[in-house]
């Protein structure tokens, strides 16, 4: 199989690489839109977002409200942006923590091996056979149905794939030369795994996690649709969408805002995640 | 192989006594209590102290999971606070329509998955390329009620072509089954076909990039032959995994979909009992849900090997 | 809105109505929808000659717990209930107690209540409805471990047979209230050779268990509950018509009513306020309000601060809106509330207004708690949407008297673990409400010790003593003008603010006739039939 990298590689990374140049632009657009949106969002929002007018609920689409007003009469387009910043932050905050939790509970796995190894994995099998909406149900219950709840919850529902992901890493790279050169000059293990065994598996950690984000931010929709989500008045697309589903048929614009802010930066999260894959892919980076 | 399966059964024993501990302490910690929930307009102490002492609800935590853990280690699962039924019998009963769903589901996603990931794969690059990535991409960019309640208002209360909620067994009534599940399955076979083309496009390009592939084209096979002879069956694997961690979750997993299609399924159970704080009914679905997932995990490990006859269990 | 009559009148379109017909007729929906439907729902139409036949299928948001009355705990169940099994004495539409299993009674002192009953009722095993069932079904309510009506019947010191068709309830204390109590669960009578032969199955099989119009078929968990029509059932006058009644458990509201208008039930139980002007303008189904017993507010906790200071229980009242909150969040399918007795009881006094807002006064009030710059508590309220909104409101408003609301939101079971525990500042409660006043006063406001349903912890002679002299009186006049008494307490002592009265809108397909709707909730579907 070596022999015939060098030739393949080149191929494949080209191919990649034009895969993903149509697709991954509009990935890079987006996220850069929608980080702008949640930094810059106290100067896009037209209104409060929280100032509500029970006079004028259910507003449709217009001139004075561009996306409509919510059932309580606030702004869904203030709302929308504003909630830019929440579904971010339960996207990106907790697959952060399950990388990072995932990673170390891998690295240890993977490099110390034998009981640590089996303990750690064990506990990883058991987390990952509990079916992932009931045991984010129930953490969250147990911590406290608001954003840090959710944040938690979803992180170690997402934690063992990236525990398992860094323990293949590690045990494939622990077999390499450098590794046992630098055992061999008897640096101490901790050294050994943070200067020599995390910055090579990283590449793959990185491809998962920016897929993560997708999910988790899907993810923190479907928990609020169980009641389980951040806590009012502030919202996010998915509480915001899930609020609003009983007026599907009479205010549709209450879901459609929401619904559309994250559809599109689903999707162009999923753009980017395969180009990140594509360009870290570590079949074309070594 | 025996040996591999009896080893790997064995040791799914740790997982298992780890899940029964995490579900336990889990549901016993959340807040809230099951006598309470279940009798919310009753005044009476002395009853629910009654129904509390009885279930054994009034012992220190360590020793009800000792309970549990003895009585499961004599095959019994217990039975449900609420409606006072075993627990096996409440999944017997909720397991026929959620595997029928499951399956239905797998059935359409991968309809859908196989033709547009092959497509994408053989005119990689091009504008159908492009259409096709994004297609899959949809399924998985909406919140699954959303689909849900999206699909029930066109094609049931618009178009009136489908029924908008309930279940009917087809087993028993056929047409009338097939037409209840039709929409759950859609809704949760879109997220699937998602993500089976994704990882279904991506192994077969990378397949194509094989040395083996080239050896077949420089033969001056068609690549339609090359496709359908040499890379699409080396493409499974990843497709075959990642249907078998499905199939887990979508039997305990269709929580959403089975609530808005009012579906009896296994989700809407273990939910429900949540919510209930129906303890032993909490804890024995969750273990049962659990040990599914590690079979069907397992069984992925055997395909694995037919398909791939490089990978051999010692 | 506010009388005890059923509103059974097609509703003239409201502006809001009117706007959001707009909105869906020039919006992307209007071909979905069917296009403007300007014809009134056409309301229960009485006239028309019954006919026998047909099956009623019905929607209901849970599945039922259990098929015996005298263990259960949920509302659900009652639902089937009143259509399976009777009680000794049943309500009118006004709420007052009419015969039922009983002919008559009669009460020769306040501590005794005497029953004439029916003769000639059998129930669906064939055996006959006579004194000593009844007295075996007090004695099971008292007696059985399990029985959930043990508090409902506490009162009944023994039962006597008098004759094979009297007999003789000996009460422990006078209790005004025990015969609007007798016309639910606590006074529905079971078969005792069901009771005896099926043991625990009971719960599970109602086979032959009642007297009521319908009869047990089976029940599917989790798919279904069939009766079908009783055509041994003593009464002669009127239905039953229906061949058989079918229940189904649909969880999700807006799913729901979709069923409905796409003919999949024909009853539905309840309608979200936000559904309430669309369904009313839709063709495929009859909207009937029916209006509860049932009383919304929160609990203040009166055990802990900082609402064990009367002056800043009484800012957080004035500082709200309730006239606002029950429109813009219940849409007006309720009226404001002006305490526990709600508009369709005979106690309700419409004299006493809601609790006012007024700013000027809540800030008084926070000075003189000690508070002048406000104070921070949170609510706890239920996870779901119109809850949610509602808290959200209620925080606004507050925020403008400078009082700080932070919402906590928990799960049903949590929500009534923390109540009991008297683990909250302000928690959300919502009483499906009883008959009898008592049923939505006593045991909320009365003093009591260890765990009751008296969450805000109040406990003050004067409402302790009204309460008790209320179950003493039976004169209806002297009763309610204790009750008024006591409202005006509450609203100065404040262990609840009340919110709302709702209304319970129930939805039909245009087929199903006869109709009668009773504030207690229950659909009683003896004279319903289908065109």
């Amino acid at each position: 199989m070596a022999a015939a990298r060098p030739v393949r590689v080149r191929r494949w990374m080209l191919l990649r690489r034009a895969a993903s140049a149509r697709l991954a632009p509009f990935g890079a657009v987006v996220m850069l839109v929608t980080l702008g949106v949640a930094v810059l969002a106290p100067l896009l929002a037209p209104y409060d977002p929280l100032k509500q007018e029970l006079g004028n609920s259910l507003a449709r689409p217009g001139r004075a409200h561009l996306l409509g007003t919510d059932n309580i009469g606030r702004d869904v387009l203030s709302r929308v942006i504003w909630g830019t910043r929440i579904s971010l932050v339960a996207g990106f905050v907790s697959v952060a923590m399950a990388t990072v939790a995932g990673s170390l509970l891998g690295l240890v796995a993977g490099y110390w091996g034998g009981r640590t190894d089996g303990l750690v994995m064990r506990l990883m099998d058991a987390v990952l056979s509990f079916p992932p909406l009931v045991l984010a149900l129930a953490l969250g219950a147990v911590l406290g149905a608001d954003l840090t709840g959710v944040l938690i919850a979803l992180g170690v529902v997402y934690t063992p794939t990236f525990a398992r992901l860094m323990r293949g890493q590690v045990l494939t790279i622990k077999a390499r030369e450098y590794v046992d050169a630098a055992r061999g000059l008897g640096a101490p293990g901790w050294r050994i795994a943070w200067r020599h065994v995390l910055p090579n598996a990283a590449t793959p950690i990185v491809v998962q996690a920016s897929l993560s984000v997708a999910f988790a931010i899907l993810a923190e929709a479907s928990l609020s649709f169980l009641g389980l989500g951040i806590q009012p008045p502030e919202a996010s697309w998915g509480s915001m969408i899930n609020a609003g589903r009983g007026y599907l048929q009479q205010a549709p614009w209450i879901v459609f805002g929401p619904g559309a802010a994250l559809f599109v930066t689903v999707l162009g999260l999923n753009f980017l995640g395969d180009a990140v894959r594509d360009a870290l892919d570590p079949r074309s980076a070594s | 192989m025996g040996r591999f399966v009896l080893r790997r059964l064995i040791a799914t024993i740790p997982v298992l006594l780890l899940v029964t501990a995490g579900v336990f302490a889990l549901i016993h910690l959340t807040p809230g209590d099951p006598i309470d929930a279940m009798m919310a307009e009753s005044v009476d102490a002395t009853v629910k102290a009654t129904l509390r002492r009885e279930l054994g609800l009034d012992q220190p935590i360590p020793v009800q999971y000792v309970a549990w853990m003895g009585r499961l280690l004599q095959g019994d699962l217990g039975r449900s606070i609420r409606n006072r039924e075993p627990v096996i019998e409440n999944v017997g009963r909720r397991i026929r329509p959620s595997l029928q769903l499951a399956v239905f589901a797998m059935t359409i996603a991968l309809l859908v998955a196989f033709p547009v990931g092959i497509v994408s794969a053989a005119r990689r690059n091009t504008p159908v390329d492009g259409v096709g990535t994004t297609f899959a991409l949809f399924g998985i960019c909406m919140p699954n009620f959303l689909v849900a309640l999206l699909l029930i208002f066109f094609f049931g209360v618009t178009l009136r072509w489908l029924p908008v909620s309930g279940y009917t067994d087809p087993f028993e009534e056929p047409l009338n089954g097939l037409r209840s599940l039709t929409l759950p399955a859609i809704t949760l076979g879109l997220a699937l076909a998602a993500v089976i083309t994704r990882t279904l496009r991506s192994s077969l390009l990378e397949a194509l990039a094989e040395d083996y592939v080239r050896t077949a084209r420089a033969k001056g096979l068609s690549e339609r032959m090359v496709l359908r002879r040499h890379a699409l069956k080396n493409s499974l694997i990843p497709v075959v995994t990642l249907l078998g961690l499905q199939l887990g979750t979508l039997i305990g997993g269709a929580v959403i979909t089975e609530y808005v299609f009012a579906l009896p399924g296994v989700g809407r159970l273990v939910v429900d009992a949540v919510f209930a704080r129906d303890y032993p009914l909490v804890q024995g679905v969750v273990l049962l849900i659990a040990i599914g997932f590690i079979l069907s995990n397992l069984v992925v490990d055997l395909v694995y090997g037919w398909l791939d006859p490089r990978i051999r269990y010692r | 809105m506010a009388s005890s009559e059923p509103d059974l009148s097609p509703r003239a379109l409201s502006r809001r109505g009117f706007l959001q017909w707009c909105a869906v007729a020039s919006g992307g929906l209007a071909p979905l929808v069917g296009g403007p439907r300007w014809v009134p729902a056409a309301s229960a139409q009485p006239g028309s000659a019954p006919k026998k036949g047909g099956t009623l299928r019905v929607g209901f948001y849970i599945e039922a717990a259990t098929m015996d009355p005298h263990l259960s705990g949920s509302k659900i169940d009652r639902q089937v209930y009143h259509n399976l099994y009777e009680p000794l004495v049943v309500l009118d539409v006004k709420l007052g107690v009419k015969p039922g299993l009983a002919e008559s009674w009669q009460q020769p002192d306040p501590k005794t209540l005497v029953f004439k009953l029916r003769r000639g009722v059998k129930f669906h095993d064939g055996t006959d409805f006579n004194a000593e069932v009844a007295k075996f079904n007090f004695t099971r309510m008292k007696t059985e471990p399990k029985s959930v009506r043990k508090g409902e019947v506490a009162n009944i010191e023994s039962v006597d047979v008098v004759d094979a068709y009297t007999v003789k309830l000996n009460l422990r204390r006078p209790d005004a209230a025990l015969l609007a109590t007798l016309t639910d669960r606590a006074g529905m009578m079971v078969s005792p050779k069901v009771v005896q032969e099926r043991g625990p199955d009971f719960e599970r099989n109602a086979k032959g268990a009642g007297t009521g119009p319908f009869q047990f078929i089976e029940w599917v968990k989790d798919d279904h509950i069939l009766l079908k029509r009783n055509d041994a059932y003593w009464n002669k006058d009127g239905g039953p018509y229906l061949d058989q009644i079918r229940y189904r458990p649909i969880p999700d509201d807006t799913v729901k009513l979709q069923s409905l208008q796409t003919g999949e039930i024909d009853v539905i139980d309840y309608i979200q306020p936000r559904d309430v002007a669309a369904a009313k303008a839709d063709r495929s189904m009859v909207v009937v309000d029916v209006p509860s017993l049932a009383s919304f507010g929160y609990m203040l906790n009166h055990t802990r601060p900082p609402f064990n200071n009367k002056a800043l229980r009484q800012a957080v009242a004035y500082a709200l809106d309730i006239e606002q909150i029950v429109k813009g969040v219940w849409l007006n399918v309720g009226v404001p509330s002006n305490g526990p007795i709600p508009p369709t009881s005979w106690a309700y006094d419409s004299t006493i207004p809601p609790v006012k807002r007024d700013l000027a006064r809540a800030r008084a009030k926070l000075a003189e708690g000690g508070q002048p710059s406000g104070f921070t508590f949170s609510i706890t309220t239920n996870n779901i949407p119109i809850n949610v909104q509602e808290a959200e409101v209620m925080q606004a408003q507050l925020a403008e008297a400078g009082i700080t609301m932070k919402i906590k939101l928990v799960d049903s079971a949590a929500l009534l673990t923390d109540g009991n525990n008297k683990n909250f500042d302000l928690i959300n409660y919502q009483w499906s409400g009883r008959p009898d006043p008592d049923g939505n006063t006593f045991q909320f406001f009365k003093t009591a010790q260890g765990i009751s349903l008296n969450w805000s912890g109040i406990s003050n002679p004067r409402i302790d003593a009204i309460l008790d002299k209320t179950r003493e009186v039976s004169d209806r006049a002297e009763r309610k003008k204790l009750y008024s008494e006591l409202t005006r307490i509450l609203h100065e002592e404040l262990p609840e603010v009340f919110i709302v009265h709702p209304i319970e809108p129930k939805a039909f397909s245009p087929k199903v006739q006869g109709y009668e709707p009773i504030p207690d909730g229950m659909m009683r579907f003896k004279d319903v039939w289908l065109k």
